[in-house]
C-alpha cells in the first residue's frame, strides 16, 4: 500500500514536470500579412463600387487578380480598369434595379449573390468558351470583361459588340436563375414535357436540333436545371417577341430524329414558359412579364 | 518490486526531461514579421528606383519583349512594352500589389501591356487559344539571383523569367522619348529582302516578318526553308536584339543599336556588336532559285489544281493593298489556276477571286486569263494578260483591274518557297521590278 502511494506521488510529480509547458508569446498578430484581405491604396473605382453596390446591396466586386478565386489551371487575365465601372453600371441597371423595382429591396438583398469576380478574358474549355460561372448562390465569376462595349464607349460597334453584351446579361440571369431554383425549387411540371430529351452530350446537338426538340438554346438540352436557367435568361434578356418568334419558327410538320414533332416542340416551349410565369408568381410574387419588359427596356437603353 | 518502481521512475524521468529547444536564436522575429519586412523591402526597392526599371520579359511561346516599369508606393505602375508601335511609345498605367503567396510575390493585378502577352484570347497577341504566348503577370522574387540593381522574377503560372534592371536617367529619358520604337524603322524599308552588311565586307539578304517579329535569310537554294537561319527579334532601346545570332557572311550579328533610317537613300545605319551596319532594300536577291517558278507552276498544273491567296498583293508595306478582301461577296480567297481553259487555241491560266453566288456558295464568277507564263533563265516568271473571263460587276471593277494589272508587270516575279510540305507547299511571289510587291501562294 505504501508502495502504491509512493508511486502515485511520483506519477503526480512527474506529470507536473511534464506539464510545465512554457507559454510562447503570441507575437504581434496585427502584422500578419494579408490577414483581413488584400490591401491597396483605394482608387475611384473602389469608391464607386463601395458606394454603388456594397452600401445599398452588400455586393462586393473583386476585379484585381486573385488566382485563388478562379480556375487554377486555366490561362486567364485580369480585366482592364477602364472596363470595371461600365460593366458594373450596366449590371446595376439591367439586373439589380429591374429586380429591385419589380420585387422590392428585401427580395433582392436576400437572394442576390454577394460577390462578383471579374476576369478580363474568356475561359477556354475543350474548344468552347466559358463566359460565367456561379458558386453556391453567393459568387458569380464573369469572364471576357475586356471585350464589353456599350453605347457611348470608344470603339462601340453595334453589329460586333451587341452579342457579347447580351451574352453577359444572359450569363448573369442564367446564374441568378440557378440561385432562385436553389432557394425555392422549381416545380417538376416545368420539365415534364421535355424530360425524355435531356442529354449530357449537348455539345453534339446543334442549335437547330435543340430548337426543333423544343429547347430555347443548345445548352438547355443538357439538363433540367440548365433548361430552366436558359429559359429564364433568354426570356428576360431577349424579350417576349424574340421568344414568340423562336416558338413560331418551328415547322409544325417537322419530325426530329428522336421523333419529336414540331407541334410537340412548340408545346414544350409554351409549357415551360407558363410554368416559369406561374413559379415567379407563386414563389416570389413577381409579375414575370413586367419584369421581362423592364429588363428588355434597360438593355435597349444601353445598346441603342 | 523495487526494480519495477525504479524502472518506472527512470521512464518518467526520461519522459519528463524532454527539454524544449530554445529556437529563438534561429530567427529573432516571427515568420509574419519577417514576411512583412520582406514585402516592405521589395516595395521600397521597386518604387525606390528613381528612374524606374527596364525589363526583359520572356515568354514560352512568343520570344522576348523589352519593358519599362515605373512603380510608385500606392500600387500604381506605368509601363511601356516593345509589343507594338503603340505600346512602345504610350505609357499606360495599371495597378500592382505585393502579396505573401507561397513566397513574397509581385502581382500585376489589372490589365496592362504584360497581360497582352499572357492573354488567352488569340486576338490579343496570338498564340494558341486558351494559352496566349504563355507568359506571366504574377511573379515571385528570386532573391538568390537578384542584386541591388537587378530583380529576377519567376512567373508563378508559366514559370517564365523576367529580369528587371535599374534604369539610368539616360535610359529613362530614352524610354519616355519613344526610343523603344526606334527598331521599328526596320519596316521602313519596304522591300521583300533587306540586305544587311557588316563593315562593307559581309552581307546577307533577310526577310522580316514584322507581325511575328521574325527574321530569316534564304538557304543555299534561295528559299526560306531552313529554320536554323531564322530568329525572333525584340525591340530594345534604340534598336533590336536577336534571340539567337544572325549569320551574316562570315560573321554573326546579335543586336542592332543606334538605328537610324535615311529616307533619301532608303537605307538604315546602325551599330551591331560594335561594328558599323548598313541595311538596304533589295530588288534582285543574291540567291535566286531559278527553278522555283516552274516548280511552283507545275505543282498545281500537274494535279489539275490551283494555288490560293487570301489577301492578294502586299504592296509598299500594305497588306491587301488592292482590297481584294472587300470585293463584293468575297469568299475569303482568290486562286491562280494553271491551264484553266482554252481560248482561241491558247491554254490559259486564270487569276480570279472566289465570290459567293446568289445562294451563298463559293463560285468563280469572273477572272483574268493569261497566256502560258514565260520562265526566264534568271529565275523570273512573266505573266501575259489575255483577257477577262466572265462579267466583272461594277463594284468589283477597280480592284479587279488593279490585281489583273499587278500580276502582268512586264519585269515579272521571282519565287521563294516558304514551306516544303509535300502536300501543301507555300511560296512567296515577289516583284522583280522593285521588290516591294509580293503575294503569298498556298496550296
Amino acid at each position: 500500500m505504501k508502495l502504491l502511494k509512493f508511486s502515485f506521488a511520483i506519477i503526480m510529480a512527474s506529470s507536473l514536470f511534464v506539464s510545465c509547458k512554457k507559454e510562447d508569446p503570441l507575437g504581434p498578430l496585427e502584422n500578419i500579412p494579408g490577414l483581413g484581405g488584400d490591401e491597396w491604396v483605394q482608387t475611384g473605382i473602389d469608391k464607386w463600387i463601395y458606394d454603388t453596390l456594397t452600401v445599398p446591396y452588400n455586393i462586393g466586386v473583386k476585379y484585381k487578380w486573385d488566382q485563388g478565386e478562379i480556375d487554377q489551371d486555366k490561362t486567364l487575365v485580369p480585366p482592364a480598369e477602364s472596363q470595371i465601372i461600365p460593366v458594373m453600371d450596366a449590371i446595376n441597371k439591367v439586373w439589380i434595379r429591374t429586380y429591385v423595382s419589380q420585387a422590392g429591396l428585401p427580395f433582392f438583398k436576400v437572394i442576390s449573390p454577394k460577390f462578383f469576380i471579374l476576369v478580363g478574358s474568356p475561359a477556354y474549355d475543350r474548344g468552347s468558351i466559358k463566359l460565367g460561372t456561379a458558386e453556391g448562390g453567393r459568387k458569380v465569376v464573369l469572364y471576357d470583361i475586356n471585350n464589353f462595349r456599350i453605347k457611348g464607349m470608344p470603339g462601340y460597334n453595334p453589329g460586333v459588340d451587341t452579342p457579347g453584351v447580351i451574352q453577359m446579361f444572359h450569363t448573369i440571369q442564367h446564374e441568378f436563375a440557378h440561385i432562385l431554383d436553389q432557394n425555392v425549387r422549381v416545380p417538376l411540371t416545368f420539365s415534364t414535357s421535355s424530360a425524355n430529351s435531356y442529354t449530357s452530350d449537348w455539345l453534339n446537338v446543334t442549335p437547330d436540333e435543340a430548337h426543333n426538340e423544343g429547347f430555347i438554346t443548345q445548352y438547355s438540352i443538357s439538363s433540367r436545371d440548365d433548361d430552366w436557367a436558359e429559359m429564364l435568361a433568354t426570356l428576360l434578356v431577349n424579350g417576349k417577341s424574340y421568344f414568340d418568334n423562336y416558338v413560331n419558327s418551328i415547322d409544325p410538320a417537322n419530325v426530329t430524329a428522336t421523333g419529336t414533332t414540331g407541334a410537340q416542340a412548340r408545346q414544350r416551349l409554351r409549357d415551360k414558359e407558363a410554368a416559369l410565369v406561374t413559379y415567379f408568381e407563386q414563389a416570389w410574387h413577381i409579375d414575370f412579364y413586367e419584369l421581362q419588359s423592364r429588363t428588355r427596356a434597360a438593355i435597349n437603353n444601353l445598346l441603342y | 518490486m523495487k526494480k519495477i518502481i525504479l524502472g518506472f521512475c527512470s521512464l518518467l524521468i526520461i519522459l519528463a526531461s524532454c527539454k524544449k529547444v530554445d529556437d529563438s536564436s534561429v530567427f529573432t522575429q516571427s515568420a509574419d514579421q519577417r514576411l512583412t519586412a520582406a514585402l516592405a523591402k521589395d516595395q521600397a526597392k521597386l518604387s525606390g528606383a528613381q528612374y524606374g526599371w527596364k525589363a526583359l520579359v520572356r515568354t514560352n511561346a512568343g520570344g522576348n519583349f523589352t519593358f519599362y516599369f515605373s512603380f510608385n508606393d500606392s500600387n500604381r505602375v506605368k509601363m511601356l512594352s516593345s509589343f507594338d508601335s503603340a505600346s512602345a511609345v504610350t505609357l499606360k498605367e495599371s495597378s500592382f500589389r505585393l502579396k505573401a503567396l507561397q513566397q513574397p510575390s509581385l502581382l500585376f493585378d489589372t490589365y496592362s501591356y504584360l497581360h497582352v502577352l499572357a492573354d488567352p484570347n488569340p486576338a490579343s497577341a496570338g498564340g494558341a487559344a486558351g494559352a496566349g504566348l504563355q507568359s506571366d503577370f504574377e511573379f515571385y522574387f528570386d532573391d538568390a539571383n537578384s542584386t541591388d540593381d537587378k530583380i529576377e522574377l519567376v512567373g508563378r503560372f508559366n514559370g517564365t523569367k523576367t529580369t528587371l534592371t535599374r534604369a539610368t536617367q539616360a535610359e529613362r529619358d530614352a524610354f519616355l522619348n519613344g526610343d523603344l520604337a526606334k527598331g521599328l524603322v526596320i519596316n521602313k524599308i519596304l522591300n521583300y529582302y533587306k540586305r544587311i552588311t557588316i563593315g562593307n565586307t559581309d552581307s546577307v539578304d533577310a526577310y522580316v516578318d514584322a507581325r511575328s517579329s521574325y527574321i530569316i535569310s534564304p538557304d543555299a537554294t534561295g528559299n526560306l526553308l531552313d529554320d536554323s537561319l531564322g530568329t525572333n527579334y525584340t525591340l530594345t532601346l534604340g534598336g533590336l536584339a536577336f534571340a539567337k545570332p544572325l549569320v551574316v557572311g562570315t560573321k554573326t550579328l546579335s543586336e542592332l543599336s543606334n538605328i537610324n533610317f535615311d529616307a533619301t537613300t532608303n537605307s538604315i545605319t546602325a551599330v551591331g556588336d560594335g561594328q558599323p551596319i548598313t541595311i538596304t532594300g533589295v530588288v534582285t536577291p543574291m540567291r535566286v532559285d531559278v527553278n522555283a517558278p516552274s516548280r511552283w507552276w507545275n505543282f498545281a498544273a500537274g494535279q489539275g489544281s490551283y494555288w490560293i491567296t487570301e489577301t492578294g498583293f502586299h504592296i509598299n508595306g500594305v497588306d491587301d493593298a488592292q482590297h481584294i478582301q472587300n470585293l463584293p461577296g468575297y469568299y475569303g480567297f482568290s486562286i491562280f489556276w494553271p491551264e484553266y481553259g482554252t481560248s482561241g487555241g491558247v491554254n490559259y491560266d486564270l487569276f480570279a477571286p472566289i465570290v459567293a453566288n446568289s445562294s451563298g456558295n463559293a463560285s468563280l464568277a469572273y477572272g483574268a486569263a493569261y497566256r502560258p507564263p514565260v520562265f526566264n533563265a534568271d529565275g523570273r516568271v512573266v505573266f501575259r494578260y489575255l483577257g477577262t473571263l466572265g462579267t466583272v460587276p461594277g463594284g468589283a471593277n477597280a480592284t479587279y483591274v488593279a490585281m489583273r494589272t499587278q500580276l502582268a508587270i512586264t519585269r515579272g516575279y521571282y519565287l521563294v518557297q516558304i514551306s516544303n510540305d509535300p502536300v501543301s507547299p507555300a511560296y512567296h511571289m515577289v516583284s522583280a521590278a522593285d521588290g516591294k510587291a509580293w503575294i503569298t501562294w498556298l496550296f
